[in-house]
């Protein structure tokens, strides 16, 4: 057992490092968030400070909790983004998976091992510029108001994220070019996870809808936990509740990936890629 | 003049054959790229129907905005726009220099085999926000459209600008395919009426980088309201695709390789 643990371990510190190596020949790209995240927070920064310009609250939001409300989600954005779907489908496509079904060890793991690496390099790069520009120079409260909450709802999002998508590249293995199921799936998500705009700008039927969605739980729940109040389609819970049952999604998204895996696996024919 | 209308859609043509190998994936895009397109004026829409507006502007004038904007990208994406991502792939894998043994321009090449078909659902969604938005305002008269369509080319005129400071970035910055990202947050002031920006703003995409030319500008001409600085706009917009031009052409100057 203690071998075990020892390899996955080792595993984990190898693919992290080398990911992280690998993406740092590549940082001035990871950079250009530096300059487009503030733009486009300057042009919602505009546009709402126009609709607020003759009213105090929109959908019972302020001026201030909308912006914050926008800053945390470009600051979660970076902390959790995730492209294994895109990975896993080119590796479907170009026979390149075929080494993995070779490997001692599972290709979830190694996917998810490559993003962990990926975000840490994100974390200088993109997270920590970008957090401190938008506390002095736009002057957003980013502080949580809970840090353990807030940072567990993170984690909990950056593993949903990471199985919703690994979901989706799965379908390379029926569909081999899965470019445009991968986009509807990021326009599904934008919208319900409320990347776009808070989900109560949204008509109340749909927010009941949305409320038994998973992908709230991607952006909107952790904004909402680390606004420290949490409220949809009429229905308030308290941090721990909502915290609680996103981790219940999370588990759901694991059985589902075990399914379409064990399902999706059997289908997969590559030859001496 | 005909010879490059031709080798055009020559290359449209070859563009949709090696499309249709993915069929189903390829009307889904098309399918999504409608969707995506449709995101900027579901915030407005939900905006509106919450009770709040943009001072001075009703929901259809702001979506008209917003439907100028998406035609000219529904243009400029597929017809043009396509040299930003082919020489990015181009450099990155090596093919590059494949074009600098043809027969014709290497910008000329660039576009031809760049032509992207998904992107025609972005001139769809384009088309049908548009209609939309003039269907419930004023039908405008004849004058109207004249300035407006004189206009919209200008708008084409700063895409194509645009296309090659992008590209001229694809070809010594290596596989750097967020350059789109930097393009798009840029052109985002000129989805909105230029009224809700500062004034500072204002002169900045007006005649610096004349982003309000993309959708305010012919939007403003089409409800009869012309916006101010109106020709200082289309005169910065010549100026721009002019310095695009040098831009493209010095970074292309720039580039080496080892042999593809």
């Amino acid at each position: 057992m203690k071998n075990i643990c020892k390899r996955q371990f080792d595993i984990f510190k190898a693919t992290i490092f080398a990911t992280y190596k690998q993406w740092t020949a590549y940082r001035s790209h990871m950079a250009v968030s530096v300059l487009v995240g503030p733009v486009f927070f300057l042009v919602q920064v505009f546009i709402w400070s126009a609709v607020y310009s003759n009213r105090e609250t929109v959908s019972g939001l302020t001026l201030t909790q909308m912006l914050t409300y926008y800053g945390i989600s470009s600051v979660i954005g970076y902390l959790i983004y995730d492209g294994s779907d895109m990975d896993l489908q080119n590796l479907i496509r170009t026979g390149g998976f075929i080494t993995f079904m070779l490997r001692p060890f599972s290709y979830i793991y190694y996917a998810l091992c490559q993003k962990i690496g990926h975000r840490l390099l994100a974390l200088w790069v993109e997270f920590i510029p970008i957090y401190f520009l938008f506390l002095f120079a736009f002057k957003i409260n980013l502080v949580p108001a809970n840090l353990f909450w807030t940072l567990l709802s993170v984690f909990l999002s950056f593993l949903l994220v990471f199985l919703t998508n690994f979901c989706i590249g799965i379908t390379g293995f029926w569909l081999t070019k899965t470019e445009g199921l991968r986009r509807a799936f990021q326009v599904l998500r934008d919208i319900t996870a409320g990347d776009l705009l808070p989900l109560v700008l949204f008509p109340v039927f749909i927010q009941k809808i949305l409320f038994f969605m998973p992908f709230q739980f991607i952006t909107y729940v952790p904004i909402r936990v680390f606004i420290g109040s949490y409220e949809l389609a009429g229905i308030s819970m308290s941090i721990p509740e909502i915290v609680g049952l996103q981790a219940i999604y999370v588990v759901i998204m694991f059985l589902v990936y075990k399914v379409l895996w064990h399902i999706a696996i059997k289908r997969f024919t590559g030859v001496g890629a | 003049m005909i010879d490059a209308v031709k080798l055009h859609l020559q290359g449209i043509k070859s563009a949709l054959a090696v499309r249709m190998a993915y069929r189903a994936d390829f009307f889904i895009s098309i399918f999504i790229m409608l969707l995506v397109e449709a995101l900027v004026p579901l915030v407005t829409y939900l905006i509106y129907k919450s009770g709040a507006s943009l001072p001075g502007w009703n929901m259809y004038e702001a979506l008209l905005i917003q439907g100028v904007f998406l035609l000219s990208r529904g243009i400029s994406f597929p017809f043009f726009f396509g040299m930003v991502w082919n020489t990015i792939l181009r450099v990155q894998d090596g093919t590059f220099d494949l074009l600098l043994i043809k027969p014709r321009s290497v910008l000329q090449m660039l576009i031809v085999t760049g032509f992207d078909s998904e992107d025609l659902g972005k001139l769809l969604g384009g088309i049908i926000l548009f209609s939309v938005s003039l269907a419930n305002i004023p039908f405008p008269g004849l004058e109207l459209w004249l300035k407006f369509f004189a206009l919209f080319l200008v708008s084409l005129v700063v895409m194509f600008g645009f296309g090659l400071i992008l590209s001229g970035f694809g070809i010594v910055w290596i596989g750097n395919y967020r350059v789109y990202e930097i393009f798009f947050s840029i052109a985002n002031f000129g989805m909105y009426p230029a009224n809700i920006f500062s004034k500072g703003v204002i002169t900045f995409i007006t005649a610096v980088l004349p982003v309000a030319i993309l959708g305010f500008v012919p939007a403003s001409q089409l409800l009869g309201r012309p916006a101010e600085g109106t020709l200082i706009t289309v005169v910065s917009s010549f100026v721009f695709l002019f310095l695009s031009f040098l831009f493209w052409k010095a970074m292309f100057r720039r580039y080496n390789s080892a042999g593809g």
